[in-house]
């Protein structure tokens, strides 16, 4: 630690906000949705079936399916509000691509932006063909400002949907969306516990290990090509792993004895963090992707684990036992500058840093040993309990919009996977199948 | 800086005592003879070498093309301890995928056509039909693999309540063992000592309660504590495993205390197979 990180460490305390910008960690981003953000009113006129409902579009309610998808994409996006348009004199039906006079009168009445569509089936192609066109009016240029025409399988129905409602999102924000993100997590099979990824609404689910017994606490590669993990290959050891998921070629990156667990890679793939007991107690230690070298950044008594990488890949905030219960602590990517950050409670474990860099998402032991969410921000000065009520919260991870999480909790009883909004908003389960799922983990957007 | 050693716990074929190997010599082929019995000679050549069949296999399993000798050492399960390097595939993160990026809107939009991005298979509406990729994501695993490991688990668990071992239960957030587990490892201790060839596992279980990552932490510590204990008794340490399950492998699953005690566990094994 140097002098001047002394002295600024020293200033952190009542000037948190100082530090950040002496520190030069540029890990606080502006956000697009501040609290106050106002969302844009957006109403989806409908995706009508191109054939009567006689037609293998009507009969497969193609439209209807596609237009629910999509409304839930534009509602989660947290950048529209989704108005119903029924009670604008706006009347579904509407296909080609000229906007309806109606349009224009709804305008009027605060809507910003109109959204319509088609959907078609050729089922004398194998497999069949859809199609899908989309269109967009926006009422400050009173104009139709685009469209899109998608064609796929049906196996890629939900996802022109979601690529249409990330189009939405980009053309209003400049940001890619979230709709056609996934989410890996861990499910039990049997008596094992394996690696699946399904879309980020919960739907499409794949698996992807069937080693038979324990895969835990997936985390995406920064290109969403890979995921590393826990695997416990014959039992009796535990290694971190690394599945290519177009090929499930498998890598063995870490096997030292021990646990060998909490793996992560930095924001740039260039460093994998993870935590290892092989020369005692569990540490942290970080291997350079490129090098092959690996550098242990932890050395004390205490249980290190869990590390979670700031957006900048400058710092990393890891949860550790060195002072009694676990708590929560800052340091630099290179191990240096460490300092606690969690002092509220006697168990603060599994942080997970929003990749906005504002909030460090974590699991809290409230004071009736109950063990939810809570938020911090990196300089410990704004502190929030996100969830409440029964059951066991854990492994928070956030959406790459910082403005989910994802958490696995046994509030109805197994252990199932929810969504919940950065604010406290909308809770909803996403998982409603097996008997546990769990270590859920957002990728990157695409 | 003083070289880490590597300590070959059960010597290097199982038949020798343990072998304490410098992590320079390993690396960079400094004459052992100098720092070692003879009689071990031909035995750290095989492994500079690093040919022997055993190895080559576990390369290919895991398709790894650019694994160290350290790296297949570890995974034969032979090393304990520090100086094991780590290894990355050189493959990895050749850049971000662009193929699925947006395209934007058009007044006059061309046809996309969709063939699913990675994380895209399976069926419209769950109904996968032929058209669908649900073959591109599967893990090329071994089909055998489940199958096997439950086999080998049952005969763990019949030898294990054979031998008539007892566990250890822990109080909550504690791995500190009670007068009563004390007096169980005791019990363990003569049938350990009259079966001197048996190598025995001993698992560390957690309750669901905390989370997943902190469990394996504190399951880990309560199992270190059982084998700290029986070593304080008088069984050899070769003869024992650590292994710490968290809250992954419950043995039953309530959300009470009458469970979450039976969850707070050290779980003697009598380690079969690998």
């Amino acid at each position: 630690m140097t002098f001047r990180t002394v002295v600024i460490a020293g200033f952190c305390a009542s000037l948190g906000l100082v530090w950040i910008i002496e520190s030069g960690a540029a890990d606080v981003f502006l956000e697009a949705t501040r609290s106050d953000f106002q969302k844009i009113p957006l109403g989806v006129v409908g995706i009508e079936n191109v054939g009567g409902p006689e037609s293998p579009e009507g009969r497969a309610k193609l439209g209807g399916r596609i237009e629910e998808v999509l409304k839930a994409d534009v509602r989660r996006s947290l950048v529209f509000s989704l108005v119903d348009l029924s009670t604008l004199g706006i009347k579904a039906g509407h296909q080609g691509a000229a906007p309806d006079p109606s349009f224009k009168q709804a305008a009027g009445n605060g809507v910003s932006v109109i959204v319509w569509g088609k959907a078609g089936m050729k089922t004398d192609t194998k497999p069949p063909d859809v199609n899908m066109d989309g269109y967009v009016y926006d009422a400050g240029s009173d104009e139709v400002v685009g469209g899109k025409r998608y064609a796929g399988s049906t196996s890629v129905v939900r996802l022109m949907a979601h690529r249409f409602a990330d189009e939405l999102v980009f053309r209003y924000t400049g940001e890619p969306g979230i709709a056609r993100t996934k989410i890996a997590y861990v499910s039990q099979q049997g008596t094992a516990r394996e690696l699946f990824v399904m879309d980020y609404d919960g739907f499409e689910s794949r698996q992807l290990t069937a080693d038979g017994f324990l895969n835990l606490m997936p985390h995406w590669s920064p290109d969403r090509r890979f995921l590393v993990f826990t695997a416990y290959r014959n039992r009796n050891t535990q290694e971190i792993d690394m599945i290519e998921l177009a090929t499930g070629k498998r890598w063995t990156l870490v096997s030292q004895g021990g646990l060998n667990i909490t793996p992560a890679l930095s924001p740039d793939g260039h460093f994998l963090a993870y935590s290892s007991s092989h020369e005692g107690n569990a540490e942290l230690y970080r291997l350079d992707t490129r090098t092959k070298g690996v550098q242990r950044l932890t050395t004390n008594a205490g249980g290190d684990l869990s590390p979670s990488w700031s957006p900048s890949g400058r710092e990393l905030v890891f949860a550790s036992d060195r002072s009694g219960g676990p708590q929560l602590f800052l340091m630099s990517a290179d191990g240096s500058n460490v300092r606690r950050l969690t002092f509220d409670g006697d168990y603060n474990a599994a942080p997970a840093w929003s990749p906005r860099g504002n909030w460090i998402a974590y699991v809290c032991r409230t004071p009736k040993k109950g063990y939810k969410l809570c938020l911090i921000t990196p300089d410990g000065q704004k502190r929030i309990q996100l969830t409440t009520g029964p059951g066991v919260d854990d492994s928070p991870s956030w959406s790459p919009d910082g403005r989910h999480l994802v958490f696995s909790s046994t509030a109805d009883g197994k252990s199932q996977i929810y969504m919940i909004n950065a604010d406290g908003k909308d809770l909803e389960r996403i998982t409603f199948t097996g008997t546990h799922n769990s270590a859920p983990t957002w990728s990157p957007a695409s | 800086m003083v070289p880490r050693v590597v300590i070959f716990e059960e010597g290097i074929d199982g038949k020798h005592p343990p072998l304490y190997v410098r992590e320079d010599i390993l690396q960079e082929g400094i004459n052992p003879m100098k720092k070692l019995p003879t009689s071990y000679l031909p035995l750290i050549l095989g492994i500079l070498v690093a040919v022997t069949p055993a190895c080559s296999k576990k390369a290919v399993q895991s398709g790894g093309d650019a694994q160290t000798f350290q790296e297949r050492t570890a995974k034969s399960g032979a090393t304990r301890g520090g100086g094991v390097s780590p290894n990355f595939p050189d493959t990895a993160f050749s850049g971000r995928e662009n193929s699925n990026s947006l395209r934007g809107l058009d007044h006059d939009p061309s046809e996309e056509r969709l063939n699913g991005d990675v994380g895209s298979y399976g069926g419209f509406g769950g109904n996968g039909g032929p058209g669908n990729n649900r073959d591109r994501l599967m893990a090329k695993s071994d089909p055998g693999a489940a199958a096997r490991q439950l086999a080998e688990i049952r005969s763990e668990q019949l030898a294990s309540a054979a031998a008539g071992l007892r566990d250890v239960f822990f109080a909550y957030d504690s791995f500190s063992i009670s007068d009563e587990g004390r007096l169980a490892l005791s019990s363990n201790v003569e049938w350990i000592k009259s079966n001197p060839s048996t190598q025995l596992k001993i698992e560390g279980h957690c309750d669901e309660r905390g989370t997943s990552a902190y469990n394996l932490v504190l399951g880990e510590k309560r199992a270190k504590a059982v084998r700290n204990y029986l070593v304080e008794l008088g069984v050899v340490p070769n003869h024992l495993s650590v292994v710490s399950y968290g809250k992954e492998r419950p043995f039953c699953t309530e959300h009470a205390e009458s469970c979450y005690s039976q969850n707070r566990r050290g779980h003697l094994v009598v380690r079969i197979g690998e």
